[in-house]
């Protein structure tokens, strides 16, 4: 065992405190110290509840001495993207509009980690109503990313990635509407799970754009991501969009050899204009994929630039509905970029955002012809690095939505597709900064993801880095 | 599919219920236009008996296979 608890895995310190081979006590004082040391330098927690947590821990470590376990995370320490309603809590949503709202519910995803035994630790830090890609926040200032805390974590769940790589949790639930899980995931190091639209419940969840908004775990594996995946997954009763299919054994898809599968890479867009770190990563990932017994084979996939202007359709249109009434009551409250983006969605007519919705089958068809005969598909996140905090800052300058559609471009045509994506550190670029891609499935195929990128995080060890504190 | 222009957009916000000013309608048009560009070749192509529900068909068949 880790001298340090704070450094284990998800799976590893639950099994721990199962087994009694450590506290649920001193897991939780071990990631309090870590926050404390990382907390001035990242800025990742909106709410540190230190006070609360030992104590939840001492009741979790009282039960387990009774033999009163309440589940598999028992006494696990966690915080989540700061937008997940738990009931008597301030939930911030990153904004200055909810600065003060307490939740009069609990959100379905976070009351199914809590019933097996979660202890809570706090909130994390987001983008205003996780609307942006980059980690910005005019109200409770950037987050910063561990590896070079000059750099961005992505966003928009922004805390939930710095806060992973750096230890601080073991794991966190977000959100990924346009790229929100898988960008912070890329940028910070960690292994980040897009769900299929409806695979986890959105009950208690704030939304953005309820057409394209998905739950997702982010943690240090996707061994960890199988097992919150597991948690979570299935119908809900308050959530009629929750999708009735059973949920698979997802932990025992990390067992299995990726030998004989056939592993797609497009041809064109994923791979246009990348930094040359992100091209050199992706080839020695495919080389660890073909070591491991992986087909790889070249996938022609539709135009997915048109996928990208659809999906901006029904995201902007779906955000400017849902705030239209704090945009007429409250705009000075809200921070000016976000406030831009949502303007946006006024300027879509109405037949417009049909249209875009109304291809989303067909679109879907045709995306799923393409990669017929693989099992998954295998791209970059992002065509770099994370930028610095200072170069990303693009506020409401001139060219601030054409720097964001750059930095979403691949990731928003899966959310507009629906489809499951797990984005897995797969490398280093030379500048110490980490880079992920993401393995992309057929919806509901979750298993999959998870049983790829756990064989190359058996082959690699890119997952288990820890950056250190400068 | 056509860009909105300035002066279209400023109508829109208008009926909306959330108006811009001049200034902010030039900035959206100049945000959103590439959007338009991009969607053009699907727009006003799509077969008339086209649900937007046919996504939800998609997904799950494919899922129960």
């Amino acid at each position: 065992m880790n001298t340090e608890p704070a450094l284990m895995s998800l799976t590893a310190v639950a099994k721990a405190i199962a087994e009694k081979r450590v506290s649920s006590r001193e897991v939780t004082q071990s990631c309090l110290d870590r926050i404390a040391q990382w907390q001035p330098k990242l800025n990742a927690f909106m709410a540190i509840e230190a006070e609360e947590a030992l104590k939840a821990a001492d009741a979790a470590d009282a039960a387990l001495a009774k033999g009163n376990a309440k589940g598999v995370l028992h006494g696990v320490p966690l915080a989540h993207k700061d937008m997940y309603y738990d009931k008597g809590k301030v939930v911030t949503c990153g904004s200055r509009i909810r600065k003060d709202f307490v939740a009069t519910t609990t959100s379905t995803a976070l009351r199914r980690l809590k019933d097996a035994g979660t202890v809570r630790l706090g909130s994390l830090q987001m983008v205003e109503f996780a609307y942006g890609p980059t980690g910005h926040n005019p109200h409770y200032g950037p987050v910063h990313n561990p590896w070079n805390v000059d750099h961005i974590t992505g966003g928009s769940s922004s805390g939930f990635g710095s806060a992973v790589a750096a230890r601080l949790t073991f794991a966190a639930l977000g959100s990924d509407t346009g790229g929100s899980i898988r960008m912070p995931a890329h940028f910070c190091g960690v292994t980040g799970l897009k769900t299929t639209v409806g695979r986890i419940s959105r009950a208690g969840a704030m939304p953005l754009s309820w057409s394209l908004d998905t739950v997702g775990p982010l943690a240090q594996s996707a061994e960890d991501c199988a097992l919150l995946l597991g948690l979570m997954a299935g119908a809900d009763p308050e959530d009629p969009t929750a999708s009735a299919l059973p949920v698979p054994d997802y932990m025992a898809a990390t067992k299995q050899s990726i030998k004989g599968l056939k592993i797609g890479v497009p041809t064109a867009f994923y791979v246009d204009d990348l930094d040359s770190e992100v091209a050199r990563v992706l080839d020695e990932t495919l080389a660890v994929l073909k070591k491991e017994g992986a087909e790889i084979v070249k996938v022609e996939l539709p135009d997915q630039r048109q996928l990208t202007a659809a999906c901006q359709f029904v995201l902007a249109t779906e955000a400017a509905a849902f705030h239209k009434r704090w945009m007429i009551e409250r705009p000075q409250d809200y921070g000016a970029q976000v406030l831009m983006r949502l303007q946006n969605g006024l300027a879509i007519p109405a037949v417009s955002y049909l249209e875009a919705m109304r291809w989303r089958g067909p679109a879907l068809v045709a995306y799923l012809a393409a990669v017929e005969g693989t099992d998954a598909v295998i791209a970059p996140v992002a065509p770099m690095p994370a930028p610095t905090i200072a170069e990303s800052d693009v506020g409401t300058s001139h060219d601030a939505e054409a720097v964001i559609q750059r930095v979403t471009r691949f990731t928003r045509p899966i959310n507009y597709l629906g489809l499951p994506s797990l984005s897995i550190p797969t490398g280093f670029a030379k500048t110490g900064l980490p880079v992920g891609l993401q393995i992309i499935g057929r919806s509901f195929d979750e298993a999959m993801l998870i049983r790829i990128g756990a064989a190359f995080q058996r082959a690699t060890d890119f997952h288990a880095r820890v950056p250190k504190l400068s | 599919m056509t860009r909105p222009t300035a002066k279209e957009i400023k109508a829109m916000t208008e009926v909306a219920g959330v108006p811009v000013d001049n200034d902010v309608a030039t900035r959206i048009a100049n945000s959103i236009g590439p959007a338009f560009e991009g969607f053009a070749p699907v727009a006003g192509t799509l077969p008339f008996d086209l649900e937007p529900t046919t996504f939800l068909l998609v997904q799950n068949a494919k899922a129960e296979q």
